[in-house]
């Protein structure tokens, strides 16, 4: 009933590779919502942030796009515009990932990955924000339209030159927080030195290629992906990051063969230590190295924590950020959509370029969230979501501030170190 | 670059469609299309012409008269998880997909009833309830599907051994007919109080168990039930089909149980083997457990010894062959925290096939079990399928389900002709033994309508017709018209 045709091997190549695991997918719409049974209270949410932004069913879990791609991939239908918009409306959070049981479920974001290729290849329908910043990436190394050349400018004089040819970590910024969330990047820097880390930041460092093997760019990625891998080894033996997406780059699509990374189209034998800035504050707090002071930004305000789905659902790192927050003088407080059940910010999977409206309206919904818990200040440990959750807060002019628990940190923390 | 995009069926119903919901909830896109095409089953894939995603009764009243102006095939949907292909369309039309109707209306707990629409899930019904206590009867299906749809098709659920299939907890209904009139039945068209169907004519019939064929219904009034503090899962293991159903008809008389269930080995194995293995020789064929709920931990010791009774009486006065297992703790989770992820996933049974998955069954006669199992054990060997059946008494003995799960492989077409075949025939065996299939795809309702009863037919029929007078509703799907 859905062999493969000659015209969908023709057109999407990709996707054909993965066919067998496709197939497995059965049409059940176990990845449709959350669920999870409770000894006192059943736990039902909304999951998949297309779906819910996107009336139709077809958007609507991987389910939908497993079903379409079995139809493109039989020749039952062709590639269109419309095909490729629901190929594209995926932020690839793996949150219905979380929800299937069958032999699917590993391979559905890879899959989606491999049909964005062959959408790719197709040249159609692929969001204009997307084919914008693609072509600057292998120009300039980032997707923000700016000038590699301009990338550090960011750093204080005075640390860039204090700044060793070789450390023990390399600090791995990021684009995000290299262009736009300054913010975020001068406070990593700024609590490293004071944790005593020994750190260094490489001059020529790419964009990490989230965006382009997200966005089904592989060639592209490969060659970001190469380029820094040999550029990271010459400076340091472990990587630091801060941000979510770098880190699920550099940690699973740089390391771990497919499904879970691309190590197998890479060829490479990289496996480089990498770290979250939030595991490095976690071992210091554990270790007694750290404590917090109260500030009054922040002091005994209700701040709640979001998941960001690259570090938490695609890498499993779910608990250091919260532990970090409890040390703080503050209160904490829980979205009902937390840890492995996170609701996406909106801002992944090419969706932030790609389709702005949506992917802030999603952003303004999960911070409605974080407010209808009475949370004053949310947090994450990811620039990208910041970037989607502070914008969607200006826009609708939510009570809501936004912060990096790292500038949180970094501005009240007390380091000692005997 | 774009491509452009490949529509269906005419601009002037699609325009009009826009009209009463609005463009964002409304398509003719062959894309957007395609997911309605298809379900779990081996049925032939057929598209919709369009889809529309209504808020409100209102709106689909003005679809309806559209649909019976043009003679347009109306197809209600809410996750297409039925396993019957019963949304697939027969002659394309419009999809009402109810994804934005799903708001729960009322749970009113003295007098234990909720109102639901379409949309409403498993999932959410379940969450809503336990906050207050209570439960509907959750089957082992996915849990973010319908419990409307369910319901209104005699869905069963973990409480059907205690009280019947979840069509017998109707208290309400709302109903927009195939002609656009709206129409309220049971307590509900009277006052505002949708606690009872009773002691009205059934008008409710016309709806129930007709897969969507004769209205739709917008809302939905259900018995809730307290959720009992206490629970247990006995387990008992059998050589033969024999030994099991004897033991299960001594347990049912007493109806003291929530669930009286056994399943084969193959349907006992995660995933259901595919294709067909022999069953190691030492490991019996039949497993059954049996959940039993209570008020108080003397409640259910008490119903431990009338179990160990009515078990020990089979024995003995039926000579059944039954053997002790040990019911693994995660299948014991799986039957008592239901709606569930446990068993309520396809990986139970098409984890690794190649997505396909269908039934035959239901509704068999618990005496003529023995004799159904040997002759569908044939022809699924035959077929290099596993006998995966599973059998549960509702309400005692009184109507039993005897059905097969069978995953087959869809990339395949000879995997899919042969399960289709392998069923067909089961079917066709079944109707010996005075089974009647459940939520049928038309191919089955086609091997029982030829030997039916034609007074039946002919009411079917005059019914449909009068309800549904230019067979607009999921056109075909009782085979009768
Ligand atoms: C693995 C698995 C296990 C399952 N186990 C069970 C089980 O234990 N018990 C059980 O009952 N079911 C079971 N099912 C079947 C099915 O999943 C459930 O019954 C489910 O609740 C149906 O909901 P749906 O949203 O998929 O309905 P759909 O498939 O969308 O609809 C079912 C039928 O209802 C009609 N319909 C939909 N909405 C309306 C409306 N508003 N008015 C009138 N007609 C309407 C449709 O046209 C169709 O004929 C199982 C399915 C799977 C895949
Ligand atoms: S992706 Fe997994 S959960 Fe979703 S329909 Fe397919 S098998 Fe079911
Ligand atoms: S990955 Fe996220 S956005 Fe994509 S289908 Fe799954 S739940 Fe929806």
């Amino acid at each position: 009933m859905f062999s493969l045709s000659e015209k969908g091997v023709k057109k999407f190549p990709n996707v054909a590779k993965m066919f067998d695991w496709l197939s497995m997918c059965t049409y059940c719409s176990n990845c449709g919502q959350f669920y999870e049974y409770g000894k006192e209270r059943n736990f039902a949410a909304v999951n998949c942030p297309s779906g819910d932004y996107f009336k139709f069913s077809v958007y609507n879990g991987s389910r939908s796009r497993n079903t379409l791609l079995k139809g493109l991939l039989s020749g039952r239908i062709s590639l269109d515009d419309e095909a490729a918009k629901i190929l594209f409306s995926c932020t690839l959070c793996g949150a219905c990932q979380q929800m299937c049981e069958t032999d699917v479920k590993d391979w559905i974001l890879y899959i989606e990955e491999a049909a964005r290729a062959d959408v790719q290849r197709n040249s159609v329908g692929v969001p204009e924000g997307i084919q914008t910043w693609s072509k600057h990436i292998p120009l300039e190394h980032n997707p923000y339209i700016e000038k590699h050349s301009e990338r550090l400018n960011w750093i204080p004089k005075s640390i860039r030159s204090s700044l060793p040819k070789k450390a023990e970590y390399v600090y791995f910024v990021g684009c995000t927080a290299s262009y736009r969330q300054k913010n975020i990047a001068l406070a990593t820097i700024e609590l490293l030195r004071k944790l005593n880390v020994d750190f260094t930041i490489v001059q020529d460092e790419w964009c990490c290629g989230s965006p382009l093997l997200r966005t089904g760019q592989f060639d592209r990625a490969k060659e970001t992906a190469l380029h820094n891998i040999n550029v990271i080894g010459k400076h340091g033996d472990k990587i630091i990051t801060t941000c979510a997406g770098c880190y699920r780059s550099l940690e699973k699509d740089y390391k771990k063969e497919s499904p879970e990374g691309y190590k197998d189209l890479f060829e490479t034998s990289f496996d480089m230590p990498v770290i979250h800035t939030i595991e490095v504050l976690d071992k210091a707090v554990k270790k007694g190295e750290v404590t917090f002071r109260e500030d009054p930004r922040w002091a005994h305000k209700r701040v709640t924590y979001h998941d960001s789905c690259h570090i938490g659902r695609h890498c499993g790192i779910y608990e250091q950020p919260r532990d970090v927050l409890r040390a703080m003088p503050i209160i904490f407080v829980e979205m009902e959509r937390n840890r492995q059940w996170s609701f996406c910010c909106g801002a992944g999977g090419g969706i932030r370029g790609g389709m702005p409206e949506y992917s802030l309206e999603t952003a303004m919904k999960r911070n409605q969230e974080a407010i209808g818990i009475k949370a004053e200040i949310m947090t994450s440990v990811c620039p990208f979501c910041y970037r989607n959750f502070s914008d969607a807060a200006k826009k609708w002019d939510m009570p809501l501030g936004v912060w990096d628990i790292i500038e949180i940190a970094n501005e009240t923390m007390i380091v000692d170190k005997r | 670059m774009s491509d452009a995009i490949k529509k269906r069926g005419s601009d002037e119903i699609y325009n009009k469609l826009k009209e009463i919901v609005g463009e964002e909830y409304c398509s003719n896109k062959e894309s957007d299309l395609f997911h309605y095409s298809i379900d779990l089953t081996w049925y032939t894939p057929s598209m919709p012409d369009y889809v529309v995603a209504p808020l409100d009764v209102s709106e689909i009243q003005k679809i309806v008269r559209l649909a019976n102006l043009t003679h347009t095939p109306i197809i209600p949907y809410c996750t297409g998880t039925n396993i019957g292909g019963l949304c697939i369309p027969e002659e394309g039309g419009i999809i009402l997909d109810f994804r934005r109707m799903n708001r729960i209306i009322r749970i009113d707990t003295e007098t234990e009833y909720t109102i639901i629409e379409p949309g409403v899930t498993h999932a959410q019904l379940s969450a809503a309830l336990k906050e207050v206590g209570f439960e509907s009867s959750w089957g082992v299906h996915p849990a973010p599907t319908s419990h409307l749809a369910m319901t209104v098709n005699h869905g069963i659920g973990h409480l059907s051994g205690r009280f019947g299939v979840n069509s017998q907890f109707i208290s309400g209904m709302e109903v927009v007919l195939p002609t656009g009139e709206v129409a309220k039945i049971g307590s509900c068209a009277y006052s505002d109080s949708w606690h009872s169907l009773y002691p009205l004519p059934m008008l409710s019939g016309l709806f129930i168990g007709w897969l969507g064929t004769t209205g739709i219904v917008t809302k939905l009034g259900i018995w809730i039930h307290k959720i009992r503090p206490f629970n247990d899962v006995y387990s008992i293991a059998a050589e033969d089909m024999e030994s099991i159903s004897s033991y299960m008809k001594r347990w049912s008389d007493y109806q003291l149980c929530d669930d009286n269930t056994a399943v084969s080995w193959w349907l006992a194995q995660i995933p259901i083997p595919y294709p067909y293995i022999e069953k190691p020789k030492d490991d019996p064929e039949w497993f059954a457990y049996t959940v039993v709920t209570g008020w108080s931990e003397d409640e259910i010791s008490f119903k431990r010894k009338i179990w160990e009774k009515s078990r020990d009486t089979a024995i003995k006065e039926d000579n059944a062959k039954l053997v002790d297992f040990e019911y693994p703790s995660e299948a014991k989770r799986g039957r008592t925290e239901l709606p569930s992820r446990i068993v309520g996933s396809t990986k139970n049974y098409a984890k690794s096939c190649g997505g396909g998955i269908a039934w035959p069954g239901t509704f068999t006669p618990l005496k003529n079990w023995p004799m159904l199992y040997k002759e569908w054990k044939k022809i699924y060997i035959k077929h290099n399928l596993s006998p995966a059946v599973r059998v549960t008494n509702y309400w005692g003995p009184h109507y039993g389900m005897f059905r097969a799960m069978t995953p087959f492989d869809k990339r395949d077409p000879n995997s899919v002709n042969k399960a289709k075949a392998a069923m067909s025939e089961a079917i066709k065996v079944g109707q010996k033994y005075g089974m009647i299939p459940y939520k049928p795809p038309v191919d089955y309702w086609n091997i029982l309508n030829e030997h039916a009863d034609q007074g039946w037919i002919m009411l079917l029929t005059r019914v449909k017709d009068m309800l549904d007078p230019n067979h607009i509703m999921n056109p075909g799907k009782l085979g009768v018209r």
